[in-house]
């Protein structure tokens, strides 16, 4: 894979975290590499270190030891200030609990990233009322977070994780919270800004609807890669027209 | 695997710089003080009262102070003196302003600077001596005074009890306090001689007639004080045109400093000019006490807010770890999201402030503008305090200078107190908060 065209490199990553009576290992030595534009899926039982390396890739916690690269950027080597600069521009979250902030609207949720990259309001506007129109989210803009059912606040949530255009879209169980017919139109959504956009998405996922769909599945254990299978496209649904 | 016909990206700007988000903190701030409507009321509401008390007492302790002081140097030698050097101390005629002097201190308090913020000025020709009577002689303090000037400068022709005040052209005439009088067995219409030393040394005497006598309240000026005409001491010491004190009423007592350096300023050494502190010391020193242990008072109070205000921002900050994870997950430094929170205490604390200040000075001006009576306070018996008599009712005073003391005051409370919060939310772990709650 040409260095272009990666978006994500770990090296011998492991995250241990000081606890009694031993030390947990959350990460053991992933080694991994995921190209621009891959729908990738990390799956495993819980504890099995899916979240915390989600975090490690987008910055969230540092490493024990070794190193990650995010747009061609050793995170290791970052300042807390150039982190959140590149989580700014180069990351997009989706959070199994939407996490959206509940003092904005749905627009101005979606926008913020583009607010805090200082975009013009008109052209923050045009951006995001482009995706909203894509995502089935027209006429809801200015309602607040806490009057949107589940579904709707993690279509904001994803609006505005990929609304930045960043190199990489981080989702933590995005669809756990959701029933199947909200889950499966998120998906189709996720995948639609795939193929749209060329987002790059990395999912941590137990939902077998996720993994089915993703072009790449990923089995950790304990920490530690079991498996890293490409999927088979016959697998998966065809693409939107 | 990867998708390569995906729509071509319009270009996006870099990063502005953190300073440039500042007013994206003030609006979540603003937004988040609004969301929680209650808690930010019971929050503000800690600092609007304290800070309307505090304006209050305030008001109350300032008009208290002026009351003192105004009481005092209406009597005394008012707010600002101008005295030869040493009269001060030896209180001799030796130790006066000559007509020259006089003209020179006159011209300096005409200034366009000063004159504005004169209420009266008032020579006098001070003599302590002896006041005699068919029945028996006393010390007394003889004060010269110009009777028109008086008139407006002192609280004592107000005081009269028998008779008349002084008026301008009496000659042998003298106003007595009633203690005094009764001393001498004077009434008004009766005559009594006043002995004192002249400005040549010799012992010299003035027989004048009682005119009038006062009650004001403070036993060592009704039992010794006795005013007579400047122009019949003149005479009668041998000083013409000279005064020992030349006694400057203000409109308010805090243009005193002012006054005083203004005057200092343009006149020659050999005239001392006294402000009402160096005139009264221990007035003076019973005001700053008086001031400071009210200021302690506050402290504790504010202190009470503090911690209040502390509670409030910091139950909020810990209620909301999630959403400053997700602000630092979204590209906020740990530094900005901690500025979203001490944005936040401080928008609350300012708007706090207004309200704090407006209720303060509306209730205590509805209420109080003409005066607290503590009369049932103070019982039947009048109250003396360093030479005045302590008016039983009490006047705020409200100055630009104490409503921005006080609106500070807030602020830097409000500030102190969202400091640790801020901190605190400036350090949360991201990840740690991010865990979804299963």
């Amino acid at each position: 894979m040409s260095d272009d065209n990666v978006v994500v490199r770990t090296q011998d990553l492991w995250k241990i975290y000081p606890q009694e009576p031993e030390p947990v290992q959350a990460v053991r030595g992933v080694t991994l590499e995921i190209a621009r534009g891959e729908f990738v899926a990390m799956a495993g039982p819980s504890g099995s270190g899916k979240t915390t390396l989600l975090n490690l890739l987008g910055g969230l916690t540092r490493p024990t030891r070794g190193t990650v690269e995010v747009a061609g950027k050793d995170l290791t080597a970052l300042s807390n200030r150039a982190l959140a600069a590149l989580r700014l521009e180069s990351i997009g979250f989706v959070f199994q609990a939407y996490n959206l902030l509940p003092v904005l609207s749905a627009l101005e949720n979606a926008e913020f990233p583009l607010l805090l990259r200082g975009l013009p309001a008109e052209e923050r506007r045009r951006r995001v009322l482009g995706i909203f129109g894509d995502i089935g989210m027209e006429g809801l803009e200015n309602r607040l977070p806490g009057k949107l059912s589940g579904g709707q606040q993690q279509r904001v949530a994803v609006a505005r994780a990929v609304v930045g255009e960043p190199a990489l879209v981080l989702a933590d169980e995005p669809t756990a919270n959701l029933d199947s017919a909200a889950s499966g139109a998120l998906l189709e959504m996720m995948e639609h800004l795939n193929r749209e956009y060329g987002a790059t998405f990395v999912f941590a996922t137990h939902d077998p609807r996720v993994t089915e769909r993703a072009h790449r599945l990923i089995r950790l254990v304990d920490g530690a890669v079991e498996s890293d299978v490409r999927q088979d496209d016959q697998r998966r649904p065809p693409a939107a027209p | 695997m990867t998708n390569a016909a995906v729509r071509p990206r319009d270009s996006l700007p870099k990063t502005l710089r953190p300073g440039s988000r500042a007013w994206i903190f003030f609006l979540l701030s603003v937004r988040n003080v609004l969301r929680n409507a209650r808690r930010s009321l019971l929050t503000a509401a800690a600092m609007t009262f304290g800070l309307a008390v505090l304006l209050w007492i305030r008001a109350l302790t300032d008009g208290a102070h002026e009351s003192w002081v105004t009481g005092a140097v209406r009597i005394g030698t008012g707010h600002v003196a101008i005295q030869a050097p040493g009269f001060a101390r030896s209180g001799r005629l030796t130790d006066r302003l000559s007509a020259a002097q006089l003209d020179t201190a006159e011209a300096a308090l005409r200034a366009p600077d000063v004159a504005p913020l004169i209420r009266a000025i008032a020579p006098r020709l001070e003599v302590s001596g002896l006041a005699s009577s068919a029945e028996a002689a006393v010390p007394a303090r003889i004060e010269a005074v110009d009777p028109a000037a008086e008139a407006v400068f002192s609280s004592l022709p107000a005081s009269t009890v028998g008779g008349s005040f002084l008026a301008p052209g009496d000659r042998l005439a003298a106003y007595v306090g009633v203690g005094l009088a009764r001393r001498l067995a004077l009434g008004v219409g009766s005559r009594m001689v006043l002995t004192a030393q002249g400005a040549s040394g010799d012992i010299t005497g003035q027989l004048v007639r009682v005119v009038g006598t006062f009650q004001s309240g403070v036993p060592e000026i009704d039992e010794g004080l006795v005013y007579v005409p400047i122009a019949t001491a003149r005479a009668w010491l041998g000083t013409p045109a000279a005064a020992t004190t030349l006694a400057v009423l203000l409109r308010s007592s805090y243009a005193t400093e002012r006054v005083a350096r203004a005057v200092r300023r343009r006149l020659p050494s050999g005239i001392a000019v006294l402000a009402w502190q160096e005139a009264a010391p221990e007035l003076a020193s019973a005001v700053k006490i008086d001031d400071w242990s009210g200021y302690a008072f506050l402290a504790i109070l504010y202190v009470i807010v503090a911690l209040a205000i502390l509670n409030a921002v910091l139950m909020s900050v810990l209620n909301r770890r999630r959403e400053f994870g997700v602000l630092q997950a979204l590209g906020l430094t740990a530094r900005e999201t901690g500025w979203v929170v001490f944005t936040e205490g401080v928008v609350l604390s300012a708007a706090s402030g207004i309200l704090g200040i407006v209720i303060g000075l509306s209730v205590t001006w509805l209420l109080w503008r003409h005066g607290m009576d503590f009369t049932a306070l103070m019982g039947s018996g009048d109250i003396t305090f360093s030479g005045a008599l302590v008016s039983p009712v009490i006047v705020p005073v409200f100055r630009v200078q104490q409503v921005l003391f006080c609106l500070a005051a807030t602020l830097v409370i409000g500030v102190v107190a969202s400091l640790y919060p801020a901190r605190a939310a400036g350090r949360i772990d991201v990840a740690e908060a991010m865990k979804f709650d299963r």
